[in-house]
């Protein structure tokens, strides 16, 4: 028989939570605008197949990880390839701002679960590292970022929150990776503090080789995890 | 009056797509959206020796009753001579188009989101069967997170229907190739029937489930060679595909081949959250056959609902399904016919209304809302009818749909137009992109 999902979660609604206390503060949000409440991403419940067992396929490589000029939750200058080559980098793109359960929060939510399972196999614990990148440096400050790390990273654990020093510096990065998002604003133009896009998580290599990349139908915690034991399987290559 | 696609509304309702929305063309059920009027219709159009410059090229139709240019061709983009223009599809964020050639193999990728009213062609793959291991013919082209997934339907070796799919990624770098399974190498599948024959056409996928399906057609023998000399043929009558292949959708490893005589064509599937199962049709035998999950998890086939009648040679090509997985159009080629099913009960389909839309149709594609319904006519370059010519031989045409009947809102004679042969239809809108109509006059007239 198949499985079948379970309900909602408590970190859900931390996700949640936040997000509304966000836009709460936000004098630009446009709540008569929502529409009615969407289904829940896969991610969110119990994963709905047997997946296929880490080893027994591959990941091809999907071409170069970029590198991208950042500054971290404490307001230090970094870069995408300092913060990898060392470790799996798990990378998602997503703004403390962004109220669709199934966007931002999404990405998340899979990070936390993803960290969840890392810590419960110490063998896997320090191969990998968690990046959750702004692309609202405007709102999403190293002391935003820092707060709201504070609701999903586990003491100690690898997961860096960054953000960069302008929509400029911004620019490149999010292009390079084929992040595309768009400001939203009214019919007046004026920015609404929202951002539409496409969520995008990537999964990259200690050759900074993306080797997968989830959307919302896609993104789930042990499929993540089962990716990261795939490319811990495999012999690394010659540098 | 169209309302606009507010932002804001376009965030929440399309860019993060859930499994239980629907798509107004049947295409990734992850893919951006357009829940309110389309602007355009880019239509990938076959060239014909003597019709206008002869090229294969993208057409883009203004479809926005608001515009000035409603129903009028507003930019002819031709990529320099045939390839066998056939089938297109979009990335997942919706930017590019990719429209393939049967013949030559050649992939072109359009930026439909810098001008969506004037495409520009953005790159042109030309070493598809060599980077592929020998794939000949991309068919569908649809879209995974970051990459394209390619179906294949032929190869370089025989020009048989022995194919693959190909898999890229959104900026046109190869990534793999994972070939069908046959009796020589089921590679792991299960053979649940008599056929194991390697075809490919059509390939969807349900991501909740963690499913491919990939159906089958014919090579490139065939598929280049004359109608009437084919069919004519009884060799190459028996080179058709008869399967249906289940894929393990994450590791692109091939599960099950279902047997699925007669050339499945196009997949369709169901986008209710508890939905497990997909459409497809016999092109040769004229029946609906469901492709749907069991009580016990296993994925099997059947034919479910005739179309027509099968000894007329109804010929079903295109099929499309409703948001809410209750009716499904399905064109039959030979008669020019669209039929409607009603397939609130998946096991047993029930024709509720047929209409006729010309001398041939294919191609069927519907908004998000059913509302409106848009047909073009070609099939393949010698496959095509020539006769009775006429506005209704080659053309594209829009009908709104009342629930009852079809009815006709403009129609553009391709030929008339010295355009080609129109295929395969994608949608496209300003408020993908964040942009607004531009306020100026019309475009046709500047083109």
């Amino acid at each position: 028989m198949r499985p079948r999902g379970s309900g909602l979660i408590g970190p859900v609604l931390a996700l949640l939570i936040w997000a509304a206390t966000i836009l709460a503060a936000s004098a630009t949000a446009a709540s008569h605008e929502h529409p009615p409440p969407l289904v829940l991403a896969p991610g969110y419940a119990d994963l709905q197949f047997t997946p296929p067992a880490p080893g027994s396929y591959a990941l091809p490589p999907l071409g170069d990880a970029a590198d991208g000029a950042a500054i971290d939750s404490a307001g230090r200058a970094t870069s995408l390839h300092t913060l990898s080559g060392d470790k799996i980098v798990l990378l998602s793109f997503i703004y403390t701002r962004c109220s669709d359960v199934n966007g931002c929060p999404l990405a998340t939510f899979v990070m936390k679960g993803v960290q969840n399972r890392l810590l419960a196999d110490p063998a896997l614990t320090d191969q990998v590292r968690l990046l959750s990148f702004s692309f609202d440096p405007d709102y999403d400050t190293p002391a935003v970022l820092a707060r709201y790390a504070e609701h999903f990273r586990a003491p100690d654990f690898d997961w860096r929150f960054l953000t960069t020093r302008s929509a400029e510096a911004l620019a490149p990065t999010l292009d390079a990776y084929g992040q595309w998002v768009v400001r939203d604003v009214d019919e007046h133009g004026t920015y609404l503090g929202t951002v539409s896009h496409l969520l995008r998580v990537y999964l990259i290599d200690r050759e900074r080789r993306i080797r997968n990349i989830y959307s919302t139908s896609f993104l789930h915690a042990d499929t993540v995890a089962n990716d990261i034991r795939t490319l811990l399987s495999a012999p690394r290559e010659p540098s | 009056m169209i309302a606009p696609i507010r932002p804001v509304w376009f965030l929440l309702a399309c860019l993060l797509c859930t499994p239980s929305l629907a798509d107004e063309t049947c295409m990734s059920p992850y893919m951006a959206k357009i829940v309110g009027q389309e602007d355009f219709v880019y239509i990938w159009t076959l060239g014909v020796a003597g019709v206008g410059d002869g090229q294969d090229k993208l057409v883009t139709v203004d479809v926005n009753p608001a515009s000035p240019d409603y129903g009028k061709v507003v930019a002819s983009l031709s990529v320099g001579g045939r390839h066998e223009a056939h089938h297109s599809g979009l990335t997942d964020d919706r930017r590019y188009l990719w429209a393939s050639g049967l013949d030559t193999s050649h992939i072109f990728v359009f930026d439909i989101h810098s001008d969506p009213a004037k495409p520009r062609l953005h790159k042109t793959i030309d070493d598809f069967v060599a980077v592929s291991g020998g794939v000949v013919g991309p068919h569908t082209s649809y879209a995974l997170p970051g990459r394209m997934l390619l179906t294949g339907l032929s190869n370089n070796r025989d020009h048989g229907g022995r194919t693959a799919l190909v898999e890229y990624t959104n900026d046109g770098s190869f990534v793999a190739t994972h070939w069908m399974p046959t009796d020589d190498n089921l590679q792991g599948a299960v053979k649940s029937g008599s056929y194991a024959d390697g075809y490919g056409y059509d390939a969807r996928a349900l991501p909740r489930r963690n499913v491919l399906i990939s159906s089958s057609f014919t090579g490139w023998i065939n598929y280049m060679m004359n109608m009437g000399q084919m069919m004519a043929d009884a060799e190459a009558m028996k080179r058709f595909g008869n399967t249906v292949v289940v894929w393990d959708l994450h590791a692109r490893q091939p599960k099950k081949i279902l047997d699925v005589p007669g050339a499945p064509l196009e997949i369709r599937c169901a986008w209710g959250g508890r939905h497990d199962y997909c459409f497809t049709t016999t092109a040769l035998t004229s029946k609906i056959w469901l492709i749907y999950e069991d009580a016990d998890g296993e994925w099997q086939a059947k034919a479910v609902a005739d179309i027509g009648d099968a000894s007329k040679i109804p010929l079903p090509v295109d099929i499309s399904i409703a948001a809410d997985d209750s009716l499904l159009w399905v064109n039959t080629w030979n008669d020019g016919l669209t039929r409607l099913f009603d397939i609130s009960n998946p096991h047993a389909p029930v024709q509720v209304m047929e209409q006729r839309i010309g001398e041939q149709v294919n191609m069927v594609s519907q908004s998000w809302d059913g509302k409106r319904v848009y047909y073009t006519s070609s099939l393949l370059a010698n496959w095509d009818k020539t006769q009775p010519a006429g506005p209704d031989l080659q053309y594209f045409k829009l009908y709104d749909w009342d629930g009852k009947a079809l009815k006709p809102k403009f129609a553009i004679d391709f030929f008339a137009a010295g355009l080609g042969a129109p295929h395969q239809m994608r949608f496209g809108a300003y408020g993908l992109y964040g942009l607004k109509r531009p306020e100026s006059a019309g475009i046709a007239a500047t083109r």
